[in-house]
């Protein structure tokens, strides 16, 4: 099995000047497959259909926590209605400025344990999947690499190569 | 004159001296353009010196007066390692939390407190590291009582580098200073501390007159400060006991070094080494790989370089251009290195200018007094005014653009992540009245006290 084959096609992508708020209702319905179950992370393309980013609830999570608390532990001294005022400030800022632009992907043609090795060593939890010329064409998920593996313990027919 | 005309006609101007200045000029020019990295620069330069023989490699990494100035290293990387294993303990943000509350969440009290605590910190451990420890707390207060954080990081910056200047350990052209003139800690207190007290006492008032009516806040976000608990800041009591037994070992050590006959590198080194053994900390490499090698490195190159120019007598001719300017008057020689130095260090890194003045200092005593040489010369009752100066000037002009001291570049950084950045306008606009101020009160200081009353 190849990338190409566990991939989900892409429906839901942000673009680089859409606001945090359009983003995070987005984020909210986007489909998965056949359901509309709300996603944790989205390929952010631009006009071109060029990946240029990853937005994911991660990235949003960053986006209200103050660069200042990476530096000292201040979270003790923090306070009730900090995390909602933060949100609200920062609701029409750009997608372009908080998303992930160091994105890592794999060919469509990419075996899965090659996926496996970027899910592991970037820590990433989903991958953009790209065709031969860039564009994006899908999503490969962890969630679907382990149903791979699943099947693969469960059920001796899906073994490699075909 | 007749000896100056003399000495200067021994500097002879070849092949070497002129490679060696292209270097020089060449480092020196680029790291004010500020496209490399500085660190970067540093080592090619230094490696040039010695590819183009300018000065051994012998002489470079082993000689006092051409090479790498080991006691500022090792005193710099061993406070780099205290500091290093008791910033997990959270005894700085206790302090500036402490610090808060003690203002009772009031804006002014705040910025007061937290420019007087920056000072005092500062005066011990390096400005950066005062400044990194101080502005996440002030960062997190200002959003509490929603202030605009600004003014407080940059009163911050600057009296970081006022507080820097009291001692010996403050701030790198202390150290530097130190380490060529060979003069103790005791020196530094007995000499800089004083002007540095009423400095910082001027600075606090004039940012009073500054701010004072600017800030206010609502009654009810003094609350959030209030709540705050800074006893649960504090997240390894028992390392930070030790922690502070060995600080004020350490600083005692300091205190007494001059008498004992340590260096100061000697003092620090044992401090870290003991602070080390009794952490029980079983990765030391941690510790280790968070020192800022990328600033050690700069040191160790820049002393290589000016080792080079000081070898071809670039520093001596300077020196001696210096003296002319001056007449050899020595009140003057001291107002223009005071003056001259201030202004320098505010649009250029004051390490290597305070690296390229050192021997620039001592050439320009041997000039004065040819005779006399080592401890005598360094510590020639004339001279001390002229190294007092140069500290001042370097230390103190550093507040005069953001560009000037490592503090302020640190804290506009952070500024700029937060979403308000600081404009070197804007840093000037608070930066340069205020070092002239501070300036001015040195220049009464050191007329006074060592031209009129001459103590």
């Amino acid at each position: 099995m190849k990338a190409k084959d566990l991939m989900i096609p892409v429906q839901d992508y942000l673009k680089p000047d859409d606001t945090l708020r359009d983003a995070v209702n987005l984020l909210k319905v986007a489909q998965r497959g056949e359901e509309r179950v709300g996603v944790k992370g989205l390929p952010v393309l631009d006009e071109a259909g060029k990946l240029v980013g990853m937005l994911s609830i991660r990235d949003i999570l960053k986006s209200v926590h103050p660069t200042y608390m990476d530096l000292m532990n201040l979270g003790e001294f923090t306070w009730d209605g900090m995390l909602e005022e933060t949100a609200k400030k920062i609701a029409d800022k750009k997608v372009y400025t908080l998303m992930t632009k160091d994105v890592i992907t794999v060919k469509e043609d990419s075996s899965l344990m090659d996926a496996v090795d970027h899910l592991i060593k970037r820590n990433v939890k989903r991958l953009p999947v790209i065709d031969k010329t860039g564009k994006v064409i899908g999503m490969l998920y962890e969630r679907d690499v382990f149903f791979a593996i699943v099947k693969a313990m469960l059920n001796e027919n899906t073994g490699g190569g075909k | 004159m007749t000896e100056e005309v003399k000495a200067a006609t021994e500097v002879v101007m070849g092949t070497q001296f002129w490679i060696a200045t292209a270097i020089f000029v060449l480092v020196y020019g680029l790291i004010i353009a500020d496209k490399i990295h500085k660190t970067i620069l540093a080592i090619v330069g230094a490696a040039s010196m010695i590819i183009l023989r300018i000065v051994t490699q012998e002489d470079a990494f082993h000689s006092m007066e051409l090479g790498i100035d080991w006691n500022v290293i090792f005193l710099l990387v061993s406070m780099m390692i205290i500091i290093n294993i008791m910033r997990p303990t959270g005894v700085f943000e206790y302090i500036a939390i402490k610090s808060a509350k003690v203002a009772k969440g009031r804006p002014f009290a705040i910025m007061a407190i937290f420019s007087v605590v920056t000072a005092v910190v500062s005066a011990f451990l390096d400005n950066v590291t005062t400044v990194l420890l101080i502005a996440p707390v002030t960062l997190l207060i200002c959003q509490a009582l929603d202030l605009d954080v600004v003014p407080f990081l940059i009163t911050e910056a600057i009296a970081s580098n006022i507080g820097g200047t009291a001692t010996l350990i403050g701030d790198p052209p202390n150290i530097m200073i130190a380490s060529k003139a060979q003069l103790d800690f005791m020196a530094f207190v007995y000499n800089l501390t004083p002007v540095i007290i009423v400095v910082l006492i001027a600075y606090v008032i004039t940012i009073k007159f500054i701010f004072g009516k600017r800030l206010t806040v609502k009654e009810e976000l003094r609350q959030r400060v209030m709540a705050m608990n800074e006893n649960e800041a504090i997240k390894d009591p028992l390392l930070l006991k030790k922690c502070l037994a060995v600080l004020a070992i350490t600083v005692t050590g300091f205190i007494f070094h001059g008498m004992l006959h340590y260096e100061p590198a000697t003092i620090a080194l044992a401090g870290a080494g003991l602070l080390l053994l009794v952490s029980g900390t079983k990765e030391p490499h941690h510790i280790l790989a968070e020192c800022e090698w990328a600033t050690l490195f700069f040191f160790m190159g820049l002393f290589m370089i000016v080792g080079g120019v000081v070898n071809v007598g670039l520093i001596k001719w300077m020196a001696i251009k210096v003296l002319d300017i001056t007449q050899g008057s020595l009140l003057g020689t001291s107002t223009v290195i005071l003056w001259f130095s201030a202004f320098a260090s505010a649009f250029i890194d004051n390490i290597p200018y305070v690296a390229t003045m050192n021997p620039l200092v001592i050439d320009m005593a041997k000039q004065l007094w040819p005779g006399v040489t080592g401890i005598d010369l360094l510590h020639h009752p004339d001279l001390m005014p002229i190294w007092w100066s140069l500290a001042l000037g370097a230390c103190l002009g550093g507040n005069g653009t953001m560009i000037g001291a490592s503090a302020n570049v640190v804290v506009c950084g952070m500024a700029e992540k937060m979403g308000k950045p600081i404009s070197f306008k804007q840093f000037m606009l608070y930066g340069m009245p205020l070092m002239i101020e501070s300036v001015i009160i040195c220049h009464v200081y050191i007329w006074l006290r060592y031209y009129v009353l001459k103590i």
